[in-house]
């Protein structure tokens, strides 16, 4: 039998059909490695995109004539993803061990040194720290204080009461806005000549007020921008979750006489737990890139910036490509970490409860 | 059957890879040009474009189409850097910063244009009437040597905006008198004879808090004496600290020296700490928004605009807003030139950062483009067009435009351009420049937020510079 299949797939090696998938992965390896030999780089990057274009298609045909639809209903998702993003991915992973310039020409390989440099380097590794610490405080603060407001607006629109309608749709509106037009907004709410924080708090205390004249101060501005801007995201989820409760459980609550706090704690949290958690992940890895706010609000002065802000300083201004794509990777693998943590406790709580 | 589809698969993939090499490529055919043009946003560049669409006629004959994207100032050097080194080769014809020549030229993207200017002996002709330190800043790189990247479009220095109806008021008049035993500058004249001592004066004596008389009435709001530059975006301190060192006798890293020229002892020299403490020393008169770190060239003018300030140094480049309609000061201004050092001898030294920018040509522009744009060149640094720039509000460096008689008469701030053309240098234009100016901003940022002193903010920057410069081989 196994004789049979091994004679069968060997003649089908060589048979030049189009689902022959075997047949066009080498075809694919040994044109990319005559590309590589012969052809100048620009030319070599065509021939390679052509022969997974290739080995893709044959891949295709072959799911084709086995029937496997399934598969074929994926694929262009699939292609899109690997053109957008897992390409990109891997492109910036291999140039992360090149020492390479965007404006320059010549690239030559490196190894690790890119990594050891960001890591340890006594220039380069003390800013990144720092960075780094920033945004852990930023995912800190922005996340805590949009969980917090997320959660009791609502609490509050969970309730029926006069004109509901139309203040959710007036606190929904920062979420639909862009950041630059929030960002640009915040500075003139912010400026100590122009803005009304400083009239006002000048109004009350009859002293100077500058808002972001300290840490503090610049990272409660960005912390608030940030906030405003997306606490109604928490809210729409942790809202869907309270409707979803059903009103009977009250009732039955109701008639045993039970405390509104445990009635909190045993009815309604339960249903929305796993929305707040869902809401906290999502806002915890937006919170990781945090930029725009920095950059718009203070220009990452007052020592806020960010990994993301000094990401885009290092590899988009500076043109360092390769010792950005380095940082940017040692960023991505910790919050794989941080997120794989998080999902195995949300996990082993769900399964304890 | 088989082959037939395989055949297929290989076509539509090849068709695909030849679209998207074709695809970059220009398709300019004989009659019709297009130049596609990156600028910043700003006056300069929008009269730029007015005067290309009402007057331009090619003398090709052909139709030739300026496509310009206006791009806003605090992201320019951004969005053209990752057009050009992203390989897009969008496009043509750019108004590059003068700092970015260095970085571009290495990079492959800016065409040298010697051939260009030696091929028309007429217009090398007219290319070198155009004033040296404009010309070394905005054209030359290695900096100062005959390797011509860029023509001049719009040359520009600092200059002081002052508010005439509040320092020529009696009453202030008198009391600075009294206070100073000097007279409070006024006239045009009076404020180009200041020193940064009189500067500091003046923004010391108009700290007024809402309700305290100013020019005979009661502030409506609070008012400040002076603002000038003192953001962390971008260049937005560097300018105008490199003025203040360079004038007191420090200097900053000088690239022609290179590699002999050093970044420690010369960028920290005991000259520029002093400099760089008279600077920061005079931000406690200026609006508050300069103690966040954001007071950039935009900031400072708006509020100047908005009647905040006495006087305050800007480009001339955002002139042209200050005289617009909306402006709450248009009909109270006087100007001059940027406040000086006295020397020794009794001279005055004006030393300052040149502002301005020119047009390069990117390499990959094709010959019929090229022709089209010098051309445009031409008729740009024309006489005629020259002048007419300059009445609408941007300036000339062609020494025989802006020598004209008439040249003073167009806009306000035009008496205080050509005496300070022969005191204009420059920051570096080295490939490196980007790090070093923004290692640098964050730096003086530290200082103008009051986080550090002087001392340690440039001893910092001269030891990030030299490591950097020799790490380059740009000092030995």
């Amino acid at each position: 039998m196994t004789a049979v299949r091994t004679s069968h797939s060997a003649i089908a090696l060589l048979d030049p059909s189009a689902d022959n998938w075997k047949l066009a992965i080498l075809v694919g390896i040994a044109a990319t490695i005559l590309a590589v030999l012969a052809l100048p780089a620009n030319a070599t990057f065509w021939v390679v995109g052509a022969a997974v274009a290739l080995v893709a298609a044959a891949f295709v045909v072959n799911a084709y004539r086995k029937r496997y639809y399934g598969g074929l209903l994926v694929a262009p998702a699939i292609a899109v993803l690997f053109v957008m993003n897992i390409f990109p991915l891997l492109w910036s992973l291999g140039l992360s061990f090149f020492a390479y310039q965007s404006n320059q020409q010549s690239i030559r390989f490196v190894g690790l040194n890119n990594y050891i440099k960001v890591l340890t380097n006594d220039i380069a590794a003390p800013a990144n720290w720092d960075a780094l610490i920033n945004t852990g405080m930023f995912v800190v603060c922005t996340v805590a204080a949009q969980m917090i407001t997320g959660f009791l607006l609502a609490m509050l629109f969970a309730k029926q009461f006069p004109l509901r309608k139309y203040l959710l749709i007036l606190v929904l509106t920062p979420m639909m806005l862009s950041v630059v037009a929030s960002g640009v907004f915040f500075t003139y709410y912010f400026d100590p000549t122009f803005g009304i924080l400083s009239y006002a708090m000048g109004e009350i205390t009859g002293q100077q007020f500058i808002l972001m004249d300290n840490k503090a101060g610049a990272v409660t501005g960005i912390v608030f921008a940030d906030a405003w801007m997306w606490s109604p995201f928490v809210m729409l989820l942790v809202l869907a979750g309270l409707v979803s409760v059903p009103k009977y459980l009250y009732e039955a609550a109701a008639i045993d006489r039970v405390s509104k706090w445990r009635q909190f704690w045993t009815i309604t949290f339960p249903y929305i737990r796993g929305l707040l958690m869902l809401a906290l992940l999502f806002r915890t890895i937006e919170a990781f890139k945090l930029y725009d706010l920095v950059y718009i609000l203070i220009r990452g002065g007052q020592d806020t910036k960010t990994i993301a802000y000094l990401i885009a300083e290092i590899a988009n201004e500076q043109n360092k490509t390769s010792e950005g794509a380095a940082l940017s990777y040692v960023i991505l693998f910790m919050v794989i970490v941080l997120t794989n943590l998080y999902l195995y406790l949300a996990n082993r709580r769900n399964q304890g409860a | 059957m088989t082959v037939m589809t395989k055949m297929k698969t290989f076509a539509t993939a090849a068709g695909f890879a030849a679209t998207l090499l074709v695809g970059g490529a220009s398709m300019a055919s004989a009659e019709e040009v297009t130049l596609t043009m990156a600028v910043p946003d700003w006056p300069p560049t929008r009269i730029l474009k007015k005067f290309f669409d009402e007057q331009y006629k090619p003398k090709s004959g052909n139709t030739v189409k300026l496509e310009v994207d206006f791009i806003p100032w605090p992201d320019f050097y951004t969005r053209v850097n990752a057009s050009l080194t992203s390989g897009e080769q969008k496009y043509n014809f750019i108004v590059s910063d003068s700092q970015w020549l260095g970085a571009f030229v290495e990079g492959g993207y800016f065409r040298k244009i010697n051939d260009l200017l030696e091929a028309d002996p007429e217009f090398m002709a007219t290319f070198k009437t155009i004033h040296p330190n404009p010309l070394n800043a905005y054209s030359t790189y290695p900096h100062k040597t005959e390797n011509y990247y860029g023509f001049p479009q719009f040359p520009d220095v600092l200059v002081n905006y002052g508010r005439q109806d509040i320092l020529c008021h009696e009453e202030e008049q008198k009391n600075f008198q009294a206070k100073y035993s000097k007279k409070l500058p006024c006239t045009g004249e009076e404020l180009d004879a200041m020193t940064w001592d009189d500067f500091r004066n003046v923004g010391e004596f108009f700290m007024r808090k809402k309700g305290d008389m100013l020019a005979g009435k009661p502030a409506e709001d609070d008012f400040y004496g002076i603002s000038y530059q003192a953001g962390k975006g971008y260049d937005f301190s560097s300018m105008q600290i490199n003025g203040f060192i360079w004038q007191m006798g420090g200097d900053t890293w000088d690239e022609t020296k290179a590699p002999k020229g050093q970044a420690e002892g010369v960028v920290n020299s005991p000259e520029a700490v002093k400099a760089l403490e008279k600077y920061l020393d005079m931000i406690q008169f200026m609006p508050p928004v300069a103690k966040t770190g954001t007071m950039d060239i935009f900031v400072s003018d708006q509020l100047f605009r908005e009647g905040k300030v006495a006087m305050n140094i800007d480009w001339i480049g955002l002139g042209e807003a200050s005289l617009a309609p909306d402006s709450k000061v248009k009909d109270k201004l006087v100007f001059g030139q940027m406040p000086g050092t006295m020397g020794a001898d009794g001279k005055m030294i004006r030393w300052s950062n040149i502002g301005g920018q020119p047009f390069v040509l990117t390499t990959w522009t094709t010959d019929s483009q090229i022709k089209e744009a010098v051309d445009f060149v031409k008729w740009w640094l024309s006489s005629d067009i020259q002048h007419q720039f300059a009445a609408g509000g941007g300036q000339s460096a062609v020494k025989a435009v802006y020598e004209d008689p008439k040249y003073v008469t167009y806009r306000p701030w035009n008496r205080a351009w050509a005496p300070q053309l022969d005191w204009q240098k420059d920051v570096w234009h080295v490939p490196q420049f980007f790090e070093l100016l923004t290692q640098q901003q964050d730096q003086f940022d530290l200082a103008i937020t009051g986080k550090q002193d002087a001392k340690t903010t440039l001893d910092n920057i001269a030891k990030f510079q030299q490591d950097k410069l020799k790490e380059s081989g740009l000092i030995e």
